[in-house]
């Protein structure tokens, strides 16, 4: 099966164009030789009346015929018009001048009053059209005598007619042909040039260059196109709906918990294991709900997140929530650092690492992001890097970030744990999570998106 | 201090309610975000915690409608959302820390007591002012490092004066975060407290920690 259908279109459309131009041709090619032929035989018609005309009868009751005829082509030899009369018993009484040193070739036969037009050789072989016809002489002593009049003309200019007619009509149509081919290709081109730019804006729009497709296709498209969107949009409010169901199953679960907590705050007897469950409870429910809540990757339709904007909020929160604290953060972030995917799983990661970086840093943190492969060609990646001053991360605990072995939730609080999360989203969004040391003296840690 | 309390859970609320008044905090606790934003805009309220998923009225609705009537007390949000994305829309819709259900009681306080203490410009949990010293974990009060004795409401009386510090607190501002109800807005009774303060705080008086704004409130001008 062929994959375009500019392709399939044109094919088509050469094959029916070389069936009924080959047709055409066949038809006026020859509805032109008849006509030709016609012509030709008319013309020798008229000579064959003019022989007529200049026949005088003589002394011996047979025919003469003068030296000079009205048509200088009998006397001229080699003129390609030759003339002849045979008696009734097929004997030449009469040739033209311009036939010398060969005969026309007349089949004796026919009634009188016959015509009769073909083609045929002269004797010495040369191609030619023989016109004839038998009448009848009376003479002025009242005997009668039977002719064959025959008059011949060389096929040359006729082929070269026909050779120069059928040049003319391939060449005319051939062009034709092209030029059709050619108008129908831009034609196509311009039909299909709204499949084209749907093609496009799908492509957009799956890697979040555009809310959805526009508005301005032809009618034919338009209930395609409006239902593209209108799936966008579910797509869309699906995922949102999705995660307030998810947010409202959290607070319903954990509110139950505060208040058992709460309540077993005020009694005496030790509440140690219950608050250890407690706790257990709490980091499975967070945990689960958390990765159901990642989207994995872009919604379709989502726009590039502004990751200036996201760090910038983040750290805002994070600046009030550690006031006493208050660290110095340095944001290195290039201006058109963009992550392709959703908001919501991009702020997840970066408030975790960032988190991180609070609670574990000294005084500093720096928060740096780089735009990846930026070319209009492509979806460009980013690469996000969070540090601190802190006493960094041991190898043992890095290790444990990427050990796929320990379910998350059975893992012993820390960094790490933390960490391992983060990886995991990270992962589901299609990124890399590195851990290397700063020259702010604490952990480093990266996220790389690539491009696409 | 007058602490409003937006919680729609009503074991969870009391519960909360209890501790903090055990912390000695007047507080309004109610259970929608509307009933919260009444309060919030009629009592002098000095410190907020608030609910995200209250029905009716969320409580970033809430935050946002506070600030924008330019009540800038600080707000403690409480949320069992653990999305990072939650958290960031309700400290940038104007609230000043969060604590994640299911929290420890402790917690809470301790938060609150830190919004609070950095809403008055200290920088630590002890608020020292000249000779005088104020513990807002311990709730001691020392100057020249001998302790002093003061009852539950001299204290609140002192804390709230040290929290506002420079700025005019008036009589009736300091009921209010002293007592729940209306009734005993008797001017008197400040006048005492602070009296009984002055006495305690600066027997000799050489210091002045409390100046008095005739017909205006009191003041506390150390640094």
């Amino acid at each position: 099966m062929m994959s375009s259908l500019s392709a399939r279109l044109l094919l088509a459309v050469s094959l029916v164009l070389a069936v009924f131009f080959g047709a055409t041709v066949l038809v006026l090619d020859s509805v032109f030789r008849n006509a030709a032929e016609r012509a030709v035989e008319a013309r020798l018609d008229v000579q064959i009346f003019l022989l007529l005309a200049e026949a005088e009868p003589n002394a011996q009751a047979t025919l003469d015929l003068p030296e000079d005829l009205p048509e200088p082509r009998f006397s001229t030899a080699g003129s390609g018009l030759y003339g002849q009369i045979n008696s009734a018993d097929g004997e030449p009484i009469w040739r033209s001048q311009s036939t010398v040193g060969t005969g026309l070739p007349m089949q004796p036969g026919g009634g009188l009053g016959v015509h009769e037009f073909n083609r045929t050789q002269l004797s010495d072989g040369r191609p030619v059209f023989l016109h004839t016809l038998n009448v009848e002489w009376e003479f002025e002593d009242g005997s009668a005598a039977g002719y064959q009049f025959g008059v011949a003309e060389s096929l040359e200019p006729f082929v070269d007619q026909m050779r120069r007619y059928r040049r003319q009509l391939f060449g005319w149509f051939a062009g034709l042909a092209v030029a059709l081919v050619l108008t129908l290709g831009v034609l196509l081109r311009w039909v299909l040039s709204p499949l084209r730019q749907i093609e496009r804006e799908i492509s957009e729009v799956e890697s979040g260059m555009h809310p959805q497709l526009s508005e301005n296709y032809p009618s034919e498209l338009q209930g395609l196109t409006k239902n593209t969107n209108k799936l966008i949009r579910a797509e869309r409010t699906r995922l949102q709906r999705y995660r307030n169901t998810l947010g409202n199953l959290a607070h319903s679960l954990k509110t139950p918990l505060a208040v058992i907590r709460s309540s077993i705050e005020g009694a005496d007897r030790d509440s140690a294991e219950i608050d250890a469950q407690l706790n257990r409870m709490d980091e499975i429910i967070g945990y689960q709900l958390n990765r159901a809540a990642t989207s994995g990757g872009v919604t379709l339709g989502s726009k590039p997140v502004d990751v200036t904007e996201v760090v910038g909020s983040i750290v805002r929160s994070l600046d009030k929530v550690y006031a006493d604290k208050a660290p110095v953060t340095e944001q290195r972030i290039s201006p058109q650092s963009l992550y392709f995917g959703d908001r919501g799983d991009l702020t997840e990661i970066m408030g975790n690492l960032l988190d991180n970086a609070f609670k574990y840093c000294q005084q500093r943190l720096r928060v740096s992001a780089q735009a990846i492969d930026v070319d209009a060609a492509r979806r460009p990646g980013v690469h996000l890097i969070v540090e601190d001053d802190g006493a960094g991360i041991a190898q043992a605990d890095a290790q444990l970030v990427f050990d796929r072995g320990v379910r998350i939730d059975e893992r012993a609080d820390g960094q790490g744990i933390g960490l391992a999360v983060v990886r995991e989203i990270v992962e589901l969004c299609g990124g890399t999570l590195e851990i290397s040391d700063s020259d702010l003296g604490g952990a480093s840690i990266t996220v790389k998106f690539p491009s696409n | 201090m007058r602490l409003l309390l937006v919680e729609d859970e009503q074991v969870l609320r009391e519960s909360l309610s209890t501790a903090l008044k055990d912390a000695g905090f007047v507080v309004d606790a109610v259970g929608d975000g509307e009933e919260g934003l009444y309060y919030g805009k009629e009592y002098p309220i000095d410190v907020a915690i608030v609910d995200l998923g209250l029905p009716a009225m969320s409580g970033m609705e809430l935050i946002s409608a506070l600030r924008k009537a330019e009540r800038n007390f600080p707000i403690l949000i409480l949320t069992a959302r653990d999305r990072w994305q939650d958290k960031v829309n309700g400290l940038e819709s104007g609230a000043d820390d969060y604590v994640v259900k299911p929290f420890h009681t402790e917690e809470v306080l301790a938060r609150i007591n830190a919004l609070l203490r950095r809403q008055g410009g200290w920088a630590d949990s002890v608020l020292r002012a000249g000779p005088i010293s104020l513990d807002t974990r311990a709730q001691q009060v020392s100057v020249e490092d001998s302790n002093v004795d003061l009852t539950s409401y001299e204290y609140k009386v002192l804390e709230h004066l040290m929290m506002s510090a420079g700025k005019v607190v008036s009589k009736t501002e300091l009921t209010e975060s002293l007592y729940e109800q209306d009734f005993e807005r008797d001017s008197n009774v400040i006048e005492v407290f602070v009296g009984r303060l002055r006495r305690k705080l600066d027997p000799a008086n050489t210091i002045k920690p409390i100046e008095t704004l005739r017909g205006r409130g009191y003041r506390f001008t150390l640094e």
